[in-house]
């Protein structure tokens, strides 16, 4: 059996005085992460952020490994006895990160090669003042697995990519001699999203979960909870109408803060848990979408 | 180091994985070490060719960047592979400097798809991966899990690294060897891919893969976007790495071999990260030390394309390959020890790829 979830946490910031960078809110994150799944930092043998919106653009090291620090996740070596420390890196793949991630954490941890895998997801604007068009609120997420028991856990991903719609979201950090807020020039983020973006992607989601269920046999009834990406902000909807889940299986979504980019789906994942209907549900499925168009989708078994 | 469980009983995994084509792409326009310091904007007494033994590095013209550079490597790779591209089931780029279309660094939609895109493996399962310079090696440890495991055939790790120009922007703010963009002035441009295939049990191949992150170290080297000009910038604490990989990676190397079930010197070919003439040669003398004995050689090639980022072993693989220096059955050892700090060891036995290498299809 696959990785099996053992808590989620996320953590929302305001505005103004109280805005944070993503490497604090992923921090604030994956420590109420541990502290709900009853883990101590040194635990975790598997450290993978997929935060793509990083404190001024961070580019070396991964991300991973600085938060892996913070947390004091075995950061010194030799390590303790019978402990092979932590393996930190970064996923980058947009909003299809925290499930990609999941991913390859499940892959080790069905190998048996890791034991307690932490998946950290966050976004900020990195550059408030001089960016363009960062369209996210500002988040951090946190998930912990480990080996599934008794039938419980992912059983499969699948990922489609449409990359005839590559150019509706694109998000690069450029050089700009003229930018009226930097006098000097600066290097700064421009996301260009098209108008038409949202509504592909959740066509190309309504498409890749169709396929998906129809592969495992099942029907959008046997669905009994929908755990899908914040952004674009009508995707969990539009895939539940499109499937015939019942709207009531669908996972929060992000309320009056507005909808977070790779840490969205674990937000919804940790409202579905603290709601209860994480625990009742049988088939939990997670779909997730990004620029590309990448959509990754994913069957979790309780 | 987190690496593949120990089976017991002879038990083994359901398959194994090998290095099945190895792909470079270097630009061929050359910048040597004289022509760089002569450029730089302040006058200093620095002799880069003595101080880090590279003579030259390949550098990027208009209209290469480090997506064209890792297409270019993927299809290479892609010439040299008995399978076809829409063979691949995993695409994984892991490109440090994500530059397309000159000096934009491209956050979203992934490298990965684009490079699939452009060599016609539409299909395959994409990603991109940042582990600074130990991203390729990354990838291929996480290739290798979904290829043993029996969940995938095959997939490629590739990547493109456009990173001289942090070495360009460097050029007009060190003032002396205690610079700490000094490290920038190493950087060398090149592509690579490498295709990882499933072999049969118990054959010969990827004998040993491992990972682990001396976090403590995490914030001694720093990439970020340049402050007042295009491109990005480097700081690094060079002499702190140093001493703590010398201190920090014998003990990961030794326990790579007691995993793989070898001595050091039952290792042919050691490949370390490609970062200075000096630091390689006083990593094997530590080495040596610790285990008595030390590889039989010691792969540097910092000489002609100075440090290339996540690509460093796999250009070396792909040089000494096309010279015919490997025999078949022969132990090689990668050593990556990048910014994080990520150490990470992959031992290959060559096979089949000795010979097909050469070959085109």
């Amino acid at each position: 059996m696959g990785a099996r979830i053992e808590s989620a946490a996320s953590w929302r910031a305001h505005r103004g005085l109280f805005a944070r960078g993503a490497l604090a809110l992923t921090e604030i994150a994956a420590r109420r992460c541990l502290d709900r799944g009853h883990r101590r930092p040194e635990d975790i043998d598997l450290l993978v952020n997929a935060g793509v919106y990083k404190d001024r653009s961070l580019a070396e090291p991964a991300l991973a490994a600085i938060i892996q620090e913070d947390l004091g996740a075995n950061p010194g070596h030799p390590a303790r006895p019978h402990s092979h420390g932590t393996f930190s890196f970064d996923v980058l793949d947009g909003g299809c990160g925290a499930l990609t991630a999941l991913e390859l954490a499940d892959s080790l941890i069905r190998a048996g090669t890791s034991r307690l895998a932490l998946i950290v997801a966050g976004d900020a604007d990195p550059s408030p003042r001089t960016s363009h068009g960062f369209p996210f609120a500002s988040a951090g997420g946190a998930v912990l697995v480990e080996p599934g028991e008794g039938g419980q856990g992912f059983e499969r991903f699948a990922q489609r990519t449409f990359a005839e719609h590559a150019g509706l979201f694109e998000a690069c950090v450029e050089w700009e001699a003229a930018n009226p807020k930097a006098r000097r020039g600066g290097n700064v983020l421009v996301v260009r999203e098209d108008p038409a973006f949202a509504d592909r992607a959740i066509a190309c989601a309504v498409e890749t979960t169709g396929a998906f269920l129809a592969d495992l046999g099942l029907r959008g009834a046997d669905v009994d909870l929908l755990v899908a990406s914040q952004y674009p902000p009508r995707l969990a909807d539009e895939v539940a109408r499109a499937m015939a889940i019942p709207r009531e299986r669908v996972a929060p979504g992000p309320g009056e803060l507005g909808p977070a980019h790779t840490a969205g789906p674990i937000a919804s994942l940790e409202a579905a848990i603290d709601s209860g209907a994480f625990a009742l549900a049988r088939n939990v499925l997670f779909v997730t979408a990004g620029a590309g168009i990448t959509i990754t989708v994913a069957l979790y078994r309780r | 180091m987190l690496a593949e469980r120990r089976w017991k009983d002879g038990a083994g995994p359901p398959c194994a994985a090998r290095i099945e084509s190895i792909g470079a792409r270097l630009p061929k326009r050359r910048l040597t070490s004289r022509e760089l310091v002569a450029g730089m904007r302040h006058r200093t007494h620095i002799d880069l060719e003595r101080l880090t033994g590279i003579r030259e590095r390949r550098v990027c013209s208009d209209g290469e960047d480090s997506f064209t550079l890792a297409v270019d490597a993927a299809r290479d790779c892609l010439a040299r592979s008995s399978l076809r591209a829409e063979e691949l089931e995993m695409v994984v780029c892991t490109s440090i400097t994500r530059y397309v279309g000159g000096l934009s660094y491209r956050l979203e939609p992934p490298l990965s798809l684009s490079v699939k895109e452009a060599i016609g493996a539409p299909r395959a399962r994409s990603f991109d991966l940042a582990n600074a310079c130990a991203g390729m090696m990354t990838g291929v440890f996480l290739l290798n899990d979904f290829i043993r495991r029996g969940a995938i055939r095959a997939g490629m790790v590739v990547s493109g690294e456009f990173i001289s120009s942090l070495g360009a922007n460097a050029a007009r703010d060190v003032r002396s060897i205690y610079s700490r963009q000094l490290a920038s002035l190493t950087l060398g441009d090149a592509g690579a891919a490498v295709i990882v295939q499933r072999a049969p049990s118990g054959r010969a191949g990827i004998a040993f893969a491992g990972f682990t992150t001396i976090s403590e170290h995490s914030r001694l080297c720093l990439g970020l976007p340049a402050s007042q000009m295009p491109g990005a910038e480097m700081f690094t604490k060079a002499r702190t790495i140093h001493k703590v990989a010398m201190q920090d990676a014998p003990p990961l190397v030794g326990e790579a071999l007691e995993g793989s079930g070898l001595q050091l010197s039952d290792i042919d070919w050691l490949i370390p990260h490609q970062t200075s003439t000096r630091a390689i040669r006083a990593g094997e003398r530590v080495l040596r030390e610790r285990f008595g004995a030390g590889p039989k050689h010691t792969i540097v090639n910092v000489e002609s394309f100075g440090n290339t980022a996540s690509t460093t072993h796999f250009v070396a693989l792909h040089k000494y390959l096309g010279e015919g220096a490997f025999r078949r059955g022969e132990r090689v050892m990668l050593l990556s020890v990048a910014s994080g700090l990520e150490i990470g060891v992959i031992v290959l036995v060559m096979d089949d790829l000795v010979e097909t290498h050469g070959r085109t299809h």
